[in-house]
């Protein structure tokens, strides 16, 4: 049976009271469902592992409350909350052979002996190390992948009620990092515990996790689907994290009920806003600064100036294979990074340093507030 | 497990928060609270006491009513304070530089020029360092003595050209001997440094068209100075708080660990003696801060992606020139050892060969010196493994707990290191003689307090240091496993830090056997140990006896550290650094 997960305001300051205390959570509040596998995503420092390990009790949260299953763990010590953790560096013990490691939880239990052979050889069956059983090397006879394999199974031998995964795959190399990430969803599917995983890549999670938490600077900005984040970001910093993001600096001019208009800065045209894509806070006053975003697939480039057009001028034309990326660079006043425009196949007639016109596809324009830099 | 959450919800009234605190796991400051309350007894209280006697009239009376600065006065009025005080000076200062300048060419030849036997040039380095120092010392005498055969022989050469070799007795040889014994700290630091120096950066400065001296000048020589600095500044407070050197080698020229026994032992002044203590404290002092604000600000973090295996130089002449150095300056180093071995053999040696070849020496130590013998092995061994517990307790908790306030209790456990052995033993005195409220005077308590004080920085030095390469998530996973701390501590902690633990005690087990300084003022007639016969054989002339004894210890000391040596992994040196 699983247990849902509840984070009520959690804050962690650290250094409280010192020169310098830096605020690595700010009132997060949240709830994971029972057996979900849930992906905590962000750029490094933005409070993902402090978070972790603050549902593992390893920090204790400066206030607030962290729930399991509607009990309040927050001051239970971490060695009383039954969960298993997997750690970066696997954290295996050098000292002890493979079954011992797997068996840890279990000795640290008083499990009978038969209980814990029995449930050591399940649980090695699960994450799919069998025959390493039957050798019994120490940790440092295996490989990284059987290593991580390992880690895993210690965690889940004693059914923790939660399993918290710290960036397990970053020690791998690129290739078993794909092949593990689909190991470690079958593995969750399997056994239905309500997971945590946490990652800095967003390929990575957005592959593996049921939904995401992006997070930046102490607070999630967004939690939801890979479709959700990826097609409905809500602010210009989740656009750009999940995927890539083309920004055009303009001005908000028209806010009526469902007509959104956005007054594009330099070529100086309006445009509006596609449906559900204003992601204005209510309120923005006609005037403000903000910003048109546009995916990659969203823009396509062209030689003939049409209304609504950017001119600009190729710097590079790269085939990836399924569509050609076009890099523009447009007047810096529109925006100061070159344009990434993906288009399904070559245009023909463009060449590098060629003078191009972008459009934006008809209502696909997103609005957003500008982040930080992107106003100027 | 279900009445936890009604807790959450009365956790604001009073009647909560103590819930809280009962339920909170308290063992953490229980444990924390052992060794505070041994530093607390043990080592502030003594410091307090014998900063109090510093100001008190000379004599043993604790009188809080009479506070004066008589005690320092005399340090303006008496000859024999003042010449103290500036010996020590002398000392101090000659044989830090003259350490360097052995130390530092061969901790570079070792390190850097093509020569055979590198691997038993470090190991035997570290033997001087090791063996007693006072055993040292007194062969010296042998050789160099009133009587020294090889003093004999210098004067063969010399007294015909009118010119006469001094006995060593006074400042040359007290600096003489030191410098033997402590050379090794400054070459052992100083290679590794040599060898560890980043090789890119000296090539990048040839590339840039500098010439080999001046990459040696502007790049290698700033780049270790700090390691250099801190060998400097070990055999300083090393030489300044030396007991057994200048009581067997001074002659009538006192230093200040000498003449505080000499306060003790004469005139059971205890506060005049603290008050020298002091002095002797305050110079301490005065280095560290002047090491630590101004020698360490020049510590360079190297930036650099790629590590290269150093060049050695390959020139013919210099590897001769390297090698002979290092063999000579071993040799001599190692000359006492060779002497007491040959002296333990014979009745005396007063002229070219020692005469009289016995056994009687070895023969003579069950029937002269049993007591001595068990009761080395017994205040040792039992010290040793109680400091194994509170230093490897004391790390742990400094390291992995990190509570408030655990940088001060990293220099309380280090304050020792750098105090002098007869400091201590004044400042156990002073706390626990006499009519003292734990009256300890006398008893194989006080020398295993003084014992545990004086080298659990050695066991914790070394301890923290497995510490810090051990990865926290190893225990972290532990605890998530479920398991409390104090079983995380036995199963993964103590198992994954036993290199640290064993190498601290061997360290500590192996010099508390010969310990002189500190025992010297504490030893009642039941508590006699080796070092203490040996001591008084060197003082009544009883060479043969003392040789014999030495030899013993000898052999004993260098069994456990090529014992240790022999088995993989462990590192003597971690805990010998500050």
């Amino acid at each position: 049976m699983s247990l849902d997960l509840n984070y009520r305001e959690v804050s962690k300051v650290f250094g409280a009271g010192g020169k310098t205390p830096v605020e690595a959570l700010k009132k997060v509040s949240f709830t994971i469902k029972p057996g979900e596998l849930f992906c905590l995503l962000g750029p490094s420092g933005c409070g993902k592992t402090t978070l972790l390990r603050s549902t593992a009790g390893l920090e204790s949260i400066t206030s607030g409350q962290i729930f399991y299953g509607g009990r309040d763990m927050t001051s239970i010590p971490p060695f009383r909350r039954n969960i298993g953790m997997v750690f970066q560096s696997f954290a295996l013990y050098p000292h002890m052979n493979i079954f011992e490691n797997v068996a840890y939880g279990l000795r640290v239990r008083k499990t009978p002996e038969a209980e814990v052979r029995r449930k050591v050889s399940e649980v090695m069956e699960l994450v799919g190390l069998t025959e390493e059983l039957k050798r019994n090397p120490s940790p440092a006879g295996l490989s990284g992948g059987q290593q991580q394999r390992v880690a895993i199974a210690r965690a889940l031998v004693y059914d923790p009620d939660l399993l918290l995964l710290d960036e397990p795959l970053a020690n791998l190399d690129a290739k078993l990092r794909r092949y593990m990430r689909a190991e470690i969803r079958r593995i969750q599917k399997a056994t239905n515990i309500t997971t945590i995983f946490v990652t800095h890549d967003q390929e990575e999670a957005m592959a593996v996790g049921d939904r995401l938490a992006v997070m930046r600077r102490g607070v999630v900005e967004q939690i939801g689907s890979s479709d959700e984040l990826y097609n409905k970001p809500n602010s210009a910093f989740v656009a750009n994290f999940i995927g890539k993001m083309n920004f055009f600096k303009a001005t908000l001019a028209l806010w009526d009920g469902e007509e959104v208009r956005a007054r594009i800065i330099g070529p100086d045209f309006e445009l509006e806003a596609g449906k559900g894509r204003n992601h204005l806070p209510v309120g923005t006053g006609v005037g403000s600064r903000i910003v048109v975003g546009a995916r990659p697939e969203q823009l396509s480039v062209g030689l003939r100036r049409v209304e609504g057009a950017m001119a600009g001028k190729v710097n590079i034309i790269q085939h990836l294979g399924q569509f050609v990326r076009y890099e523009v660079s447009v007047d810096p006043v529109v925006s100061a990074q070159p344009f990434e425009v993906d288009m399904p196949g070559l245009v023909s007639g463009i060449a590098e340093g060629d003078e191009v016109y972008v459009t934006i596809k008809k209502g696909l324009a997103s609005l957003y507030l500008p982040e930080e830099g992107q106003s100027e | 497990m279900k009445d936890r959450n009604l807790d959450s919800s009365i956790s604001s009234t009073e009647h909560g928060g103590f819930k809280k605190f009962l339920q909170k796991d308290l063992t953490p400051y229980l444990v924390f609270l052992i060794p505070m309350a041994f530093l607390c007894v043990f080592l502030f209280w003594p410091l307090v006491t014998t900063l109090l006697r510093a100001f008190m009239k000379s004599g043993n009376k604790f009188d809080l009513g009479a506070l004066g600065v008589s005690g320092f006065e005399k340090f303006f009025t008496s000859a024999l304070y003042q010449r103290s005080l500036r010996n020590s000076f002398i000392v101090g200062i000659s044989v830090t530089l003259c350490s360097l300048f052995i130390g530092v060419p061969m901790g570079y030849f070792v390190a850097r020029v093509k020569i055979p036997g590198k691997s038993l040039l470090l190991s035997l380095g570290i033997l001087p360092v090791i063996m007693p120092s006072f055993i040292g010392a007194f062969s010296w005498i042998i050789l160099l003595g009133r009587q020294g055969v090889l003093r004999h022989f210098i004067n063969i050469v010399l007294v015909p050209l009118g010119l006469e070799l001094p006995p060593i007795y006074g400042m040359f040889g007290m600096i003489f001997c030191m410098s033997l014994t402590y050379y090794p700290f400054v070459f052992l630091l100083s290679h590794g440094a040599f060898s560890s120096a980043n090789a890119l950066l000296e090539d990048a400065g040839m590339l840039m068209g500098a010439g080999r001296w001046r990459v040696l000048r502007t790049i290698t020589f700033p780049l270790v100075i700090p390691s250099i600095g801190a060998a400097a500044l070990l055999v300083f407070i090393r030489s300044i708080g030396n007991f057994g050197i200048p009581a067997i080698i001074g002659g009538d020229q006192y230093v200040l660990p000498t003449l505080i026994y000499f306060r003790v032992n004469g005139f059971w002044d205890l506060n005049g003696a603290s008050s020298i203590a002091v002095v002797n404290v305050l110079i301490t002092g005065a280095v560290l801060w002047f090491q630590k604000y101004v020698v360490s600000r020049r510590e360079y973090e190297t930036i650099s992606a790629s590590h290269v295996e150093i060049q050695q130089h390959k020139h013919p002449v210099l590897r001769v020139v390297a090698f002979l150095y290092c063999l000579v300056v071993l040799l001599v180093s190692l000359a006492p050892q060779i002497v007491i071995i040959v002296m333990s053999f014979f009745e005396k040696w007063q002229g070219l060969l020692p005469e009289g070849f016995t056994l009687a020496n070895f023969s003579k130590i069950p029937k002269n010196s049993p007591k001595e013998l068990l009761n080395s092995l017994y205040l040792s061994t039992i010290a040793t493994l109680l400091t194994a517990i509170l230093g490897s307790i004391i790390a742990y908790i400094t390291e992995r707990r990190k509570p408030k306030g655990a940088g001060i209790l990293d220099m309380a456990v280090m304050a020792p290191f750098i105090l002098p052995g007869t400091v201590v033993s004044v400042a156990l005195l002073s706390a626990f003689s006499g009519r003292s409220a734990i009256p300890l005077g006398g008893t194989y308590t006080i020398i295993i307090i003084a014992y545990m004080v004086r080298r659990t920085p050695y066991v914790y030095r070394s301890v923290a240091a497995s510490l810090t390469q051990l990865n926290p998530s190893l225990e972290e996973a532990s605890t998530i496993a479920g398991a409390h701390w104090i079983y995380t501590f036995r199963r993964v902690s103590v198992p994954l830090i036993l290199p640290g633990i064993i190498s601290g005690s061997i360290l500590t087990f192996s010099t508390l056997l010969q310990e002189l300084s500190t025992t010297i003022l504490l030893y009642g007639a039941r508590t006699r140990t080796v070092p203490i016969q040996i001591y008084g054989a060197v003082a009544d002339g009883k060479m043969g006896e003392a040789s014999a004894l030495s030899v013993l210890l000898l052999i004993v000391v260098f069994a456990i550290v090529y014992a240790t040596n022999k088995s993989k992994g462990r590192d003597l040196s971690a805990g010998l650094k500050m």
